[in-house]
């Protein structure tokens, strides 16, 4: 059985914890690079291998047209939610299918889980790789204020990518979880998590009872395209401008050049949260060069409106928890935009406290879903979620209005009852249409799911179905009916409005399996393979080594010992190789240590006769 | 089960190991997780009579205890059936919590429960003592309407909006008045309970709150009405 892990599968960047058994602290996994940061950023190679995270993101400059980044922004929608991303975003949207989204990577298309697939896959190498292990399992963060499809998006992209998503936690809840941790505190706490590409506000609850600790968020809000990319965007427009004004020259969207500008922009960013201004230089088409000062008082114009915005599902959230800001006993900060001072100020000022900044922005999120990964996978529970339904569940009814059956910010799992009938004579089916929203009409909210109930011909109103819509803990709706007269329990096709059916989601995972890096103990047999290599050569150099006497009987047991290195290798047990390698170690210790002190006398012998 | 009754405890063959299961969600021989028990109503649910005073802290605690026993983290890892009753237990679970935990939705539970839940055959017919100030504020809804649509100026309409300010202003204060009212037949519940009044007497009681209820239904819609268009 493998092992599980934590993932905040973030706009911008990615990341994989797990508790420390040792210390049973989350800790991040760090990738190749040493970095705990993996950029969400794909990039298809043109010999067709897929690059993820820092390679990807290199590449997002020269070759635009073959990497993907904020691909978050897209999942779980459809083609017509997105035409004002794609107005400000290089997407590059395949036009030829009506419901579902595919991205062009070079000569491919790919689903936007497919692309978080890839993402996802690369943080489950990271932690193998750590652990010198399997890792199978996940709980993956998502924005609070996600809806069905973007969550069902997400837990079809874990199992794309090979994990069972044990559970889907909304990013604000594993915040609070790590901060609750490290903090120990208790009362009402206010998360407010600003990343780059989703802003999300949860209030909390934090009991102690004499089972553990109770983390009950009592309501959240939030907007899933408003983030630090968003700032970025409005750097880019106010500078392209500039460009245009003073230069002529035109930095269009889709450009290798724009990614250029948005890069430099968003290092001026970073650089503006600890400075007051910062030097802008960027190389034009041609070769000119366009450089300015920009000072923090004018990137917090630019982002002042978005600042502002965070300020509507605050109040909302607070109002929907029955609280006033001074209410709140604890304010915590989540995601990299809450680095900016801009953001900072609007909190204190709002909340009227200092909020937490300890744990690292980019982190905490992933802390969180690592300690309620530990508690899944041991079973050991010292702290039990209750997280909400972020978006009210509805039918529509008569007219298009929609009829609430379960209110937004009821703890989860929640489930609704509604009983159906048939309005004409001889009618053979019932359709169901399911939204998530707060609007009064269906054709405001978001569409879910339609389907149809069979029932079997007769007067109106004699068939009686009743139909059960459950939200399970991961926020995802399911549904079940039962024909009341004849008792039977009548399975419902829910096709979904957006999302990506099951069958598609089938062939995915075959395709799945050519993009699939090799599994875990082929590379683990590779690695081993190649540290054999090394030490074998290693050997062989030491054994003609004119300047080391071997006695005979040493020199038996190293033949041996490199004979069963040599069988192993030829082999596909990757243990017995590194035990072979152990033995090999082992034979040669005396040898090697003796060629060491032999190099170094030599060398003090060097040192000395340059001193005389 | 005839509507006022209180529950019946039934005995339960585990679906598990066939041993007897009385009121808990668990086997008490094999320690499974059980399926909801139809008999049971949110009050059994948590143990509670139906009484329609809860102390909130109670039910909190409550609710938390439950909720340690039957979310679905603790059966990750067990057999598919267990998750399943796991998920359908702990939604009931905070389904009930949530019907309970305010004073009115509670009413509300109550009666549809006991199928006393009328929701007034005139919905939009004023309560006969309301007539008067209901029509009143009627008509300065109208004068708003009509200032507006004549294109009237702020100073031109801000008698007829202070005038409804007050009127929502009163009917909000209404309001407070018709909760203690509800609140009171509420006490009478429990004690006709405690006394263990016939079914005449409790349909009687459900009678009174169902009117308490639709009353109120129609002021805060009144009171709702009266924003909007101050807001417009």
């Amino acid at each position: 059985m493998g092992k599980t892990v934590g993932i905040d599968l973030g706009t911008t960047n990615s990341l994989v914890a797990y508790v420390d058994p040792a210390t049973r602290r989350p800790k991040c996994i760090p990738g190749p690079n040493g970095s705990t940061l993996c950029p969400s950023v794909v990039s298809l190679d043109a010999d067709g291998s897929i690059l993820v995270g820092e390679p990807a993101r290199r590449r997002l400059l020269r070759q635009p047209e073959r990497t993907i980044y904020s691909v978050k922004r897209l999942m779980g929608r459809g083609p017509a939610d997105v035409t004002e991303e794609l107005k400000i975003f290089p997407f590059r949207i395949d036009p030829s299918n009506e419901n579902v989204i595919r991205v062009r990577l070079g000569d491919r298309v790919f689903t936007p889980p497919e692309i978080s697939a890839f993402i996802l896959r690369e943080l489950k190498n990271w932690a193998e790789h750590y652990f010198g292990e399997t890792v199978d399992k996940a709980v993956i963060t998502v924005p609070a204020y996600f809806n069905d499809a973007q969550r069902q998006a997400t837990k079809d992209a874990g199992r794309l990518a090979g994990l069972d998503v044990l559970r889907l936690v909304n990013e604000p809840t594993a915040a609070a979880l790590a901060y609750g941790l490290h903090e120990e505190q208790r009362g009402l706490v206010a998360v407010y998590d600003f990343g780059g590409g989703t802003f999300d506000i949860s209030v909390l609850k934090l009991i102690s009872t004499s089972d553990g600790d109770i983390y009950q968020v009592l309501s959240t809000s939030g907007d899933t395209h408003l983030g630090g990319d968003d700032i970025d965007n409005e750097m880019q427009r106010a500078i392209a401008c500039e460009i245009r004004a003073q230069l002529g020259i035109e930095v269009t969207t889709q450009s290798a050049s724009a990614q250029e500008l948005r890069k430099a922009l968003i290092a001026a960013k970073h650089q503006l949260s600890e400075l007051d201004r910062a030097e802008f230089r960027f190389e034009l088409p041609g070769g000119n060069i366009f450089s300015r000062t920009i000072t923090r008082e004018e990137i917090e114009k630019w982002a002042a409106p978005i600042v502002a915005r965070t300020m509507v599902p605050v109040k909302q959230a607070l109002a929907d928890a029955h609280m006033k800001p001074d209410r709140m006993e604890e304010v915590v900060l989540v995601g990299g935009s809450t680095r900016m001072p801009l953001v900072r100020r609007a909190v204190e000022e709002y909340f009227g406290r200092k909020p937490h900044t300890e744990l690292n922005p980019d982190e905490v999120v992933a802390l969180g879903a690592a300690v309620q990964a530990n508690i899944l996978e041991t079973g050991v529970r010292d702290m039990l979620l209750l997280d909400v339904t972020p978006l009210s569940l509805g039918i529509e009814t008569m007219g298009g209005v929609v009829a609430k059956i379960i209110p937004r910010n009821s703890t989860i799992p929640a489930s609704a009852q509604e009983m159906f009938t048939t309005g004409v004579e001889n009618q053979t089916g019932i359709d169901i249409h399911v939204l998530q929203g707060e609007r009064e009409l269906a054709k405001d909210c978001r569409s879910l799911a339609r389907f149809q109930l069979k029932v079997a011909p007769g007067p109106p109103g004699l068939a009686r179905v009743e139909v059960k819509f459950l939200i399970d803990a991961n926020g995802i709706l399911q549904v079940a009916a039962r024909d009341l007269r004849t008792g039977e329990h009548s399975s419902v096709e829910v096709q979904p409005s957006y999302g990506i059916s099951d069958t598609e989601i089938e062939r995915m995972l075959e395709e799945s399996i050519e993009f699939a890096e090799q599994d875990f103990t082929e590379r683990q047999l590779i690695e081993a393979r190649e540290e054999a290599e090394i030490v074998l050569r290693a050997t062989e150099k030491s054994l003609i080594n004119p300047e080391v006497e071997i006695s005979a009987e040493e020199r038996r047991t190293i033949d041996a010992a490199v004979a069963a290195m040599r069988q192993s290798i030829a082999g596909r047990d990757y243990k017995l190789i590194r035990t072979r390698l152990d033995e090999l170690n082992a034979a040669t210790i005396a040898l090697a240590e003796r060629i060491m002190n032999r190099a170094l006398s030599s060398a003090l012998e060097g040192k000395q006769l340059e001193n005389v | 089960m005839s509507a006022v009754s209180t529950p019946t405890k039934s005995a339960r063959a585990c679906w598990s190991c066939g041993a007897v299961v009385d009121s808990a969600h668990f086997c008490v021989a094999c320690k499974k997780i059980q399926p909801l028990d139809p008999g049971k109503d949110y009050f059994a649910l948590f143990g509670l009579p139906r009484k329609l005073r809860i102390d909130s802290a109670d039910l909190e605690k409550r609710f938390h205890q439950l909720s340690w026993k039957l979310h679905p983290d603790n059966f990750i890892r067990t057999s598919e059936k267990e998750r399943e009753l796991s998920l359908a237990l702990s939604s009931e679970l905070n389904d009930a919590y949530r019907a309970l935990r305010e004073p009115l939705s509670r009413v509300e539970y109550l009666l549809a429960q006991a199928g006393m839940r009328k929701e007034g055959a005139h919905k939009q017919q004023a309560p006969p003592e309301l007539l008067e100030e209901v029509f009143e504020l009627n008509e300065s809804l109208d004068e708003l309407r009509e200032a507006r649509a004549a294109g009237g100026d702020a100073s031109h309409t801000s008698g007829v909006r202070k005038k409804l300010e007050a009127a929502a202003k009163d009917f909000e204060a209404k309001l407070a008045g018709v909760d203690a009212e509800l609140d009171c037949i509420a006490g009478e519940w429990d004690a006709a309970l405690d006394a263990c009044a016939d079914e005449p007497a409790q349909k009687a009681l459900m009678g009174k709150m169902n009117e308490v209820l639709n009353r109120r239904s129609y002021i805060r819609n009144l009171v709702n009405k009266v924003n909007e268009e101050l807001a417009a």
